[in-house]
């Protein structure tokens, strides 16, 4: 068989899972009429294609903006032409998989926030709980619909040298990107006419049906038509093209704390003809912002009077308050031991090994062995406040030390995964990136609905193991195939 | 609909409404300014859309920098781009209330007016070309809006916007114009001064078509506030900002107030006026006073649905 020129140019990367090669660099069967077609297209044609893939993002103000000396500045998400693809076999297990562990989680926290089995039955130590800063008494025996704490989830996931799947984190708070999930797939119909039909790629369409008619079911009050409502922070915040696309999507009203009001325990909107009651907050505010006369008095982000509306039954958020909790990074470790105790299943897909730096042994351990190992803080997101053991500089890693020994509870350690790589057409060849993925799973009433499809994050620096966007990162769009 | 929502569609479609009889505006008087035209002056075009109070006081009047400074200085609060900045900060906040077309109009016409090429042309290349892929943008909203926004609250609460911006900025244009006559009373039977008004508000063929005898003061006033059929006229921003506002309050969708009665005693006043014979004094003051309850309306407006706290 002849090689073709996008096959000769790949340097496949060194004890690496390649997505779109095996290792004799044959071509996986999941992307063959991908590269068929990209063998078609001449770099011109190529790279006009990356072109119109930013005007697009730019014309349809898919944008967040940058302030820098008081003046706003355009960015998009920087997006690989090059989709990312999972074979129905893969899919099947990812999508079990995630059913199993958000199921254990949502447990976990209709538990932990009334009976405590889990402590009392001594599988999650009690400190573990009790010293995480998102563990909210405030949330202790307050019933939420249905049990439902976690409606909306974003597993991410990566994928070991072997091709194994592991469990990087669990975002069950406010997890991001769906909307990118949906626009970059927008993008790449336009990209590649003909393409998503002849290679039989599962629809990401539904998700905003599916994660409205699961709002419309909380609604507390028994009305025909309930008022829902997605609660941003308003438009300076980075995320706020998705809280724009969603709301328009699903068809709710966009509202920033300052529209919201609670009287007699309910909460109200301000329209043009007075005021209007609410039934379901779709939040994209943090717990901390919510409500300042419960949690952080400075906020203005929230709404005064919230929770306790909430904790009368009155509202329901979305997703609940205190859910923090279960995607803390020191209570991560236990999943597995909460999918075996709730569940009585094995785990299906595995957790990467983690140690607890508050354990001497495993502190030690982690010390000894640091440029091999990933140090995270339990309670951060984006990326932020992470060592990577081997690109840090000494000084790095003795004051990163430092750290750790003040308040050890706070940080965990990981050895270094290396991350899948799929090729991204950069500088006219493809050219090997690595990758994680993240699904998103809608639990309601009925039960959890995982849409075919999710983000792909890439890590666009050439070697680097850091997807997050605030990082440098960018995204692909991602096929699920049937 | 969400107060904060309302107003943001009301503001959009001012500022819109603002931006294109300024590009009209400017666009007429550069063509006169190159002319060689005795009495030009930039001077009106200056105080109508930015105020006495603005930083141009004591240059020349230059045509160029006249338009920088209307068009693309960002330090001028009232220049185009401003205004465009702040349409689409304002769609942007509403997105899920306009439709994705719209938005797309908007954010193109954002990105057109900060691209630095446009500054450039402005500078060194002909005006009228910047000035018209610049109405052409608006056109582009006008149209857009027309064909997909749903006829509910949200246009109506646009449609507000717009038609009460035409009527106060009509009674500015005529204001402006009248009182330059005080200082210089020749221009009263100027011809070229009173077609060029009409020219600037897009009045001037339907005043040929009206008025066979030539061009003369009354007779831009009596079309300029009375005639129904001219779209930039008083009479008719006010029968479309009543037709709006009885819209909204019938199905229920504003606390009314006292909005009735301002919108109707104006449009009463304006129709059952008697323009001939209005003497110079009268005039000013009749014009200054349609203006300051237009203010009045709009403040009701802020009043009333707005600012509900």
């Amino acid at each position: 068989m002849t090689k073709n020129k996008h096959t000769e140019s790949y340097n496949l990367p060194n004890n690496t899972w390649d997505e779109m090669f095996d290792q004799s660099k044959q071509v996986r069967s999941e992307y063959k009429k991908v590269m068929d077609h990209l063998d078609l297209e001449s770099t011109e044609e190529l790279n006009k294609k990356e072109e119109l893939s930013k005007v697009l993002f730019m014309t349809q103000g898919i944008t967040f903006t940058v302030y820098n000396s008081g003046e706003g500045i355009e960015k998009i998400f920087p997006f690989d032409i090059i989709p990312r693809i999972i074979n129905a076999t893969e899919w099947a297990f990812i999508e079990k998989g995630i059913k199993q562990r958000v199921t254990a989680l949502n447990l976990f926290l209709k538990d932990v926030y009334s009976d405590q089995f889990i402590i009392k039955d001594g599988i999650v130590p009690i400190d573990i709980i009790y010293s995480c800063p998102h563990f909210l008494r405030e949330m202790v025996n307050v019933k939420v619909p249905h049990d439902i704490y976690i409606h909306i989830a974003g597993i991410d996931l990566i994928r070991d040298n072997d091709g194994t799947y592991y469990i990087l984190e669990d975002n069950v708070r406010t997890p991001s990107g769906v909307s990118y999930m949906l626009e970059n797939r927008e993008i790449t119909k336009r990209l590649f006419p003909d393409l998503l039909p002849q290679c039989k790629v599962r629809s990401v369409t539904e998700y905003p049906n599916v994660l409205y008619n699961n709002l419309r079911a909380l609604s507390p009050r028994q009305v025909a038509d309930p008022t829902i409502v997605l609660l941003s922070p308003g438009s300076f915040n980075s995320a706020y093209f998705e809280h724009t696309t969603l709301a328009r999507l699903m068809g709710i009203e966009l509202v920033e704390g300052p529209d919201l009001i609670v009287e007699d325990h309910k909460v109200f909107m301000k329209t043009t003809a007075g005021l209007q009651q609410v039934d379901v907050i779709y939040r994209r505010v943090d717990d901390e912002y919510l409500d300042p006369l419960v949690f952080n008095p400075k906020s203005l982000l929230g709404v005064a009077g919230l929770m306790n509306a909430y904790r009368k039954g009155n509202v329901t958020i979305v997703n609940a308050v205190g859910n923090g909790v279960a995607d803390d990074k020191a209570v991560y470790v236990y999943v597995p031991e909460m999918i075996k105790y709730y569940l009585n299943e094995e785990p299906i897909l595995k957790n990467v090994p983690t140690y607890q730096l508050k354990n001497k042994d495993e502190r030690d351990h982690v010390f000894a062995n640091i440029t091999n190992m990933v140090v995270k803080q339990t309670n951060g997101s984006g990326g932020y406040g992470m060592l990577m053991g081997h690109a840090a500089t000494p000084e790095e890693i003795e004051a990163y030390k430092l750290e750790i020994i003040k308040d050890p509870r706070q940080f965990i350690a990981q050895p270094t995964i290396s991350l899948s790589s799929a090729p991204c057409y950069m500088h006219g060849v493809l050219q090997p990136r690595r990758v994680d993925f993240r699904p998103f799973a809608l639990c309601g009433p009925d039960g959890i609905n995982i849409i075919p499809g999710g983000l792909t994050r890439v890590a666009l620096k050439e070697g680097s193991l850091v997807v997050n966007s605030s990082q440098g990162g960018g995204s692909k769009d991602t096929w699920v195939l049937s | 609909m969400l107060s904060r929502v309302a107003e943001s569609l009301y503001w959009i479609s001012r500022y819109i409404e603002r931006t294109d009889g300024m590009l009209r505006m400017l666009k007429i008087n550069y063509a006169s300014s190159q002319d060689a035209v005795a009495e030009f002056s930039w001077s009106p075009v200056i105080r109508i859309y930015c105020g006495a109070d603005n930083g141009l006081e004591g240059t020349d009047y230059n045509s160029r920098s006249v338009l920088q400074y209307m068009v693309t200085d960002k330090k001028n609060p009232n220049s185009i781009i401003n205004m465009i900045t702040q349409v689409r900060e304002n769609a942007r906040s509403v997105q899920d209330h306009i439709t994705k077309d719209v938005w797309q109009c908007l954010n193109e016409y954002y990105l057109t007016i900060r691209d630095p090429k446009l500054n450039t042309m402005l500078k060194k290349d002909d005006p009228i070309s910047v000035l018209d892929i610049l109405i052409k943008q608006g056109m582009l909203f006008y149209g857009t809006t027309e064909i997909t926004m749903p006829r509910s609250e949200g246009t109506s609460f646009m449609r507000l916007g717009k038609y009460l911006e035409r009527g106060i900025q009509s009674v500015n244009i005529l204001d402006v114009k009248f009182g330059s006559v005080d200082h210089n009373p020749d221009l009263l039977t100027n011809t070229s001064y009173w077609k060029h008004l009409l020219l600037s508000i897009g009045g001037y063929e339907l005043y040929l078509k009206t008025y066979r005898q030539g061009f003369e003061a009354e007779n831009v006033l009596a079309q300029v506030v009375l005639n129904n059929q001219f779209p930039r006229s008083v009479i008719y921003s006010l029968n479309q900002l009543i037709k709006y506002f009885d819209l909204l309050k019938s199905g229920g969708h504003i606390n009314a107030g006292n909005m009735s009665f301002l919108i109707g005693r104006l449009q009463s006043k304006v129709k059952y006026s008697s323009i001939k014979g209005l003497k110079q004094d009268d005039l000013h003051l009749y014009l200054a006073e349609i203006k300051s309850e237009l203010f009045g309306i709009g403040n009701a407006f802020n009043h009333h649905c707005f600012s509900l706290s």
